[in-house]
């Protein structure tokens, strides 16, 4: 079983880009689990047809956590795609963190954890320990960074760095940086700035996702690319990127730059 | 931000804030502390607080009552549980409620003074105890000092004494007490309130009506400004203690008071007198003291002891124990000579 976690900042395009991955992987012949790590519980929208399924969160809100069942929180999407989303307290209150901690212990106890690939969804930052479960000894062995190339994205998924660096130093740890996809807003030498960041931070840029239209026109009728126009160019290198992602050996300890380093990179693009 | 104590600067008294605060809110006999956190924490303060008080002869089931924190409510937010806690315990009609929280209520930021904002058919009082913040027992004891003192007016003065910050949990609280209230009665002045030891909600309203507080200890000076600056009370920092400790706090009460000490004074002289009198049969004994307790200011009143009775301290002397606070007043005194004598006796 192959499990792989997507990081990014917010807004950056990572549950598109994994929906995209998981419905290219599923096509492929996977038996594929997508996990929403973010509260915003969006991740699997476009696998389930515009439908927010309910969170485990909000499961264990409404009925108590004893009495949600493994059948509850498990729902099935495009091609078979099993979509779980963790979701989390309302805004502004409680212990998100705590939340992702508390779904991975369920699914672990349901042994939802299960099939070829499990694609976990995470939310832009790894703000506190509980958004760095899905990097912890048992889940996601390969973090694969989604980032365009402006700084600040490329900020937050240096930060993200940091954390695997961190934990990747602990014994047993086999977390590890697989690579970096970048998500394009179509900016001039964009593939080329995003590569470079990735060989500073000791990886790969493992794909490269052009802006298309087609993302959009998809989403209005809440489907992914890959349902919603198989033959087009952007349909090929979501199914390019799960290709490689499969055959993908090259497995890092990053080395995060520092903040000098990372502007001075931006303006040799500029 | 504040940081974790290194366990080097930690000593035997640092504690837990809550713990601190718990001592004082427990006091007030018909209060209930409500506890906003796991059970756990509420738990073992509750038997600290109950085997403590049978200690001191005082037969109470401390009346404390946690929220119940679980993982749910933490992930949620704990307001909810605190709020319906609150529905439940104003239900039993007490005078007053505090609310103490703990360290994972702050972690996640629970609003407790908006939840506590909501319920006014009876004061509901916050006092903050969250001890991973840094703060000490004794910041638990100043923070509920101060949030209970929020609930007295100013009012016109009675001329009597407030004992502020009584150490609840301390072996001999009562005898400490009865010593100071000797020494005012010998300058003819009455105890106001005992701020906060087995008292009421109701008399916690004369707070401000007294002519002078008089502190445990110095920890407490917080406390004692709080005071004097939202009643005009002046306040002595600190309990008489030692040998000489009777005869200058009689010096220093008086003058504030502006009351004639002189006879209070000479009647203090004879009385410390006669109890080395009393204990001239150990003049003169070799005695060593246990280096167990490191508490400079209980060492240094048993040199003073041991000097006034000339008792020879060396490393061969018979071993006598050095107390663990120093003793409050002459009575203190006695009460240590009465357990050197039985020492050097044995």
């Amino acid at each position: 079983m192959k499990q792989i976690a997507l990081y990014g900042k917010g807004g950056i395009g990572k549950s598109t880009t994994s929906a995209n991955l998981s419905a290219a992987l599923s096509f492929a012949g996977h038996d594929i689990l997508q996990i929403g790590c973010d509260p915003k519980r969006d991740s699997t929208r476009m696998l389930m047809h515009g439908k927010l399924i309910p969170t485990v969160m909000d499961l264990v809100r409404e009925r108590g956590a004893a009495a949600v069942t493994p059948a509850d929180v498990v729902y099935t999407g495009f091609n078979g795609i099993r979509c779980v989303e963790a979701g989390g307290p309302e805004p502004g209150v409680g212990c998100a963190g705590r939340g992702i901690i508390a779904t991975f212990q369920m699914l672990e106890k349901f042994g939802t954890l299960s099939g070829d690939v499990i694609v976990y969804d995470v939310l832009g930052d790894v703000v506190c320990g509980g958004f760095a479960m899905p990097m912890r000894e048992g889940y996601a062995q390969e973090v694969y960074l989604v980032t365009s190339g402006e700084l600040m994205s490329l900020y937050a998924a240096n930060n993200i760095c940091k954390a695997i660096e961190r934990l990747s130093a602990r014994p047993k740890s086999r977390c590890r940086l697989a690579g970096v996809i970048c998500n394009a807003k179509n900016l001039p030498k964009e593939e080329e700035l995003v590569a470079e960041f990735a060989h500073r931070v000791n990886s790969h840029l493992i794909q490269y996702i052009p802006r298309d239209r087609v993302v959009q026109l998809a989403e209005i009728n809440r489907k992914t690319v890959i349902e919603y126009d198989p033959s087009s160019n952007q349909a090929q290198k979501y199914r390019d990127l799960a290709a490689r992602i499969m055959e993908n050996t090259s497995f890092t300890v990053p080395t995060p730059l520092g903040i000098d380093d990372l502007e001075a990179l931006a303006i040799e693009f500029m | 931000m504040t940081l974790r104590p290194l366990p080097s600067n930690s000593c035997r008294s640092a504690g837990c804030t809550l713990t601190g605060a718990l001592s004082v809110t427990t006091h007030v006999r018909d209060a209930i502390t409500v506890v906003h956190g796991p059970q756990g924490c509420t738990h073992h303060n509750f038997s600290l607080l109950h085997a403590t008080n049978l200690d001191n002869d005082r037969i109470v089931i401390p009346p404390l009552v946690s929220t119940g924190l679980s993982e749910t409510d933490v992930i949620f937010g704990g307001e909810g549980a605190l709020d319906r806690t609150l529905d439940s315990v104003i239900a039993r009609n007490p005078s007053a409620v505090f609310v103490l929280s703990t360290c994972i209520t702050d972690t996640i930021g629970d609003d407790v003074a908006m939840v506590c904002g909501i319920h006014n058919e009876v004061p509901v009082i916050v006092v903050p105890t969250a001890g991973f913040l840094g703060g000490p027992f004794q910041t638990g004891v100043n923070n509920a000092l101060v949030a209970l003192a929020g609930m007295a007016m100013p009012v016109k003065g009675n001329g009597r004494v407030n004992i502020i910050g009584e150490k609840n949990l301390e072996y001999e609280v009562e005898e400490n007490f009865e010593e100071v209230s000797r020494l005012l009665d010998l300058l003819g002045l009455e105890v106001n309130v005992r701020f906060v030891h087995d008292l009421t909600v109701s008399q916690i309203a004369t707070l401000g009506a007294a002519r002078l507080n008089i502190l445990r200890d110095p920890t407490l000076i917080p406390v004692g400004e709080y005071l004097r600056d939202r009643f005009g009370t002046p306040f002595i920092p600190a309990y008489p203690t030692g040998i000489s400790g009777t005869v200058a706090f009689l010096e220093t009460v008086g003058k504030i008071c502006g009351i004639d000490y002189r006879n209070a004074v000479e009647d203090e002289r004879a009385f410390r007198q006669e109890t080395l009198d009393d204990f001239a049969d150990i003049a003169g004994a070799g005695i060593s003291f246990s280096l167990r307790s490191p508490d400079p200011e209980g060492t240094k009143v048993a040199r003073d002891i041991a000097q006034a009775l000339r008792l020879d301290i060396s490393s061969t002397g018979c071993p006598v124990p050095v107390p663990v606070t120093a003793p409050v007043g002459i009575s203190g005194v006695r009460r240590l000579l009465h357990r050197w004598r039985r020492s050097i006796h044995a």
